[in-house]
């Protein structure tokens, strides 16, 4: 069906073979396994969103950074919070 | 976007192309440039009765009898007309295009104030998922009610105040809440606010936040009260405790119960509310964490804290908002400004308050640049609406549209103090729940309009003589529509004072403006309509 059409190559659709319905095709995709283990996530790890929006984050950040600041000459200095902590996100239909 | 002005080559490019991800509401919206209500509908008849608004969802229009003690609501519906002459365009409409029952079907009129009560005209809070709406009936206000039972002196008294929760499908009332002696602000729901499910009930005069639950059967369920008490097992614990103290004394009448009896055990200002002590902990905590040092913390604190402590232990809850189901936005201020009509004197302050977690977050006063920053930004997040409301996402905000936000930063620039000008905007907060009309004609995105004149919030706006315009946006000095909102002849009495009121449909192009004067005259309303 495609053949006639024209095209600015006419050698552009030779390898193209139709669907033959009576025929289905037998290829399966590759699956992609990767080599390495770097991009795995932690086993213990729990992705849920946000349960605050970003007004309220902002009236929580100064009392968070004041917390941090007065954690950080007790405790080692701990890396940046990642953005995907194992938390526990308040329920929105739970009173 | 769209290539072309033209509705039908819109409708023909809407066909071949899809909107970019996340703007299909917006696209859709463009076709209110071509659909607009510019044909008016004068001298209607129609019935005696106070317009309060369109339902959200655009499905009743809420009004009121004149007497102020039914309900009476109807369905907006849609004529429609065919004519197959040659020269149409040139034919008038049938009469009944002009005729108030071809536009509004009457569902049920409904009594819902007894003798004795008058329904505050103002209200109406709509829950969109059940179609429940709530509304409020009171009696007359008494100004110079003594502080009794824990009340606070100086706020005036209504001796029973009534939330209807109706179905508003077949007009059944559900569930009802009856605060007796006390002080709720029911104008434009000032004193109300409707997250989801939920109901914040601001009691003035007992300083109380009680929030409520719609359950869907339609039952009200009390599911806290805030301000004498933060937790549920607050009141039980300091009951048990002053029992346990004054079992010596066992002659006394001791009343464990609920409400405001139990509080003669104690004297009159012993404890601060729970509220207050969590407020005034922050203020401590905030001031002692500023400085390390011992000798300059302790003047920081006598400097800004114990100075201003009798005025801080004084703050009466004005206004509250829900942020989120956990998150409430309470104004204090002097109890003065609580019942005043214009705060804008009166020094005011803003917490976040944790329902869940009983912890203020924070508290700025009514000038605080950081809270100004924060509602420039994010002022879509104050008008805090419920995954449920699907319009009530696309209100056009500085915060969302280009044009509104030039047209605020206009205003900043044209201030004459800063701090003054921060104070007036942050006066908008917390804002009255569903105020903002979702209707697209207020998009400023689509059209431009006087925002001293008309604009989404519903309130009464003095009436001028002269059209309000709305202009297109994108293709600028084109007037789209306007409205007149007087009679068409004009007004015969320029002196009376008038005000208008504009009702929008949220989806169809259809508007009500009201006029009336301060005395009881027949209003003058009009509907305007797309032909």
């Amino acid at each position: 069906m495609l053949g006639s059409w024209p095209s600015f190559d006419p050698h552009n659709f030779s390898q193209f073979k139709p669907n033959d319905p009576a025929n289905p095709s037998k290829m399966t995709p590759v699956t992609y396994r990767p080599t390495h283990d770097r991009t795995l996530p932690p086993p213990d790890q729990v992705i849920a969103p946000e349960a605050k929006n970003i007004l309220l984050r902002h009236f929580y950040q100064p009392a968070e950074e004041k917390l941090r600041s007065k954690r950080a000459p007790c405790d080692n200095p701990s890396p940046e919070r990642a953005s995907k902590l194992p938390r526990p996100s308040a329920s929105d239909n739970s009173i | 976007m769209f290539r072309s002005n033209n509705v039908t080559a819109r409708i023909f490019e809407r066909q071949i192309s899809s909107p970019a991800p996340g703007t299909s509401v917006h696209c859709a919206r463009r076709f209110y440039e071509n659909i607009v209500p510019c044909h008016t509908i004068f001298d209607i008849e129609c019935p005696d009765i106070l317009f309060r608004k369109f339902s959200d969802d655009g499905q009743y229009l809420i009004t009121f009898s004149r007497n102020h003690q039914d309900l009476v609501v109807y369905r907006p519906t849609w004529l429609s007309y065919s004519c197959r002459e040659q020269d149409c365009p040139d034919h008038d409409l049938p009469s009944k295009a002009n005729k108030f029952e071809s536009f509004f079907t009457q569902l049920y009129s409904v009594t819902l104030a007894c003798s004795g009560e008058l329904i505050c005209k103002d209200f109406f809070l709509y829950s969109e998922k059940n179609q429940f709406g709530i509304f409020a009936s009171s009696t007359a206000q008494i100004h110079d009610a003594p502080a009794v039972g824990g009340a606070i002196q100086g706020i005036p008294s209504i001796e029973k105040i009534t939330f209807h929760l109706v179905r508003l499908e077949d007009g059944v009332i559900l569930d009802e809440r009856v605060f007796c002696n006390d002080y709720i602000n029911l104008a434009h729901s000032m004193g109300v606010f409707l997250y989801d499910d939920l109901v914040a009930i601001v009691s003035l005069r007992y300083q109380r936040i009680h929030i409520l639950q719609i359950r869907d059967s339609g039952n009200l369920v009390d599911v806290r009260s805030i301000g004498e008490y933060c937790r549920e097992d607050d009141e039980l614990f300091l009951n048990s405790s002053t029992q346990c103290m004054s079992i010596p004394g066992r002659n006394r009448n001791h009343n464990v119960g609920n409400g405001p009896d139990h509080t003669n055990q104690m004297p009159e200002g012993s404890f601060l509310s729970g509220l207050k002590q969590r407020l005034l902990s922050f203020i401590f905590r905030g001031i002692w964490n500023e400085e390390d040092d011992p000798t300059m913390r302790m003047q920081c604190l006598k400097k800004k804290f114990y100075f201003h402590f009798q005025d801080y232990a004084d703050l009466v809850i004005w206004k509250v908002q829900f942020l989120d189901r956990h998150h409430l936005l309470i104004k204090f201020g002097s109890v003065d400004g609580g019942v005043a009509r214009n705060t804008d004197n009166h020094p005011a302050f803003f917490a976040v308050y944790n329902m869940e977690t009983t912890e203020i977050i924070s508290f700025y006063q009514n000038s605080a640049d950081e809270l100004y920053t924060l509602f420039e930004l994010f002022c879509d997040h104050f008008h805090s609406s419920s995954k449920n409301s699907f319009y009530m996402n696309f209100l056009s905000t500085h915060s969302n549209n280009i044009h509104a936000l030039e047209q605020l930063r206009c205003n900043k620039n044209k201030a004459s103090s800063l701090p003054q000008f921060v104070k007036k905007m942050l006066s908008t907060l917390p804002f009255n729940c569903q105020s903002q009309s979702p209707s697209p004609y207020f998009d400023h995105s689509l059209f431009r309009y006087d925002d001293k004149l008309i604009s989404a919030t519903d309130r009464h706006r003095q009436s001028t003589d002269h059209p309000i315009k709305f202009i297109s946006r994108r293709q600028p000095n084109i007037l789209k529509f306007k409205i007149k909102p007087g009679p068409e002849s004009g007004n015969a009495d320029t002196r009376t004072k008038k005000i208008s009121s504009f009702l929008f449909h949220p989806i169809l192009p259809l508007a009500i403006s009201v006029q009336q004067t301060l005395f009881l005259q027949p209003a003058v309303m009009k509907i305007l309509k797309r032909i």
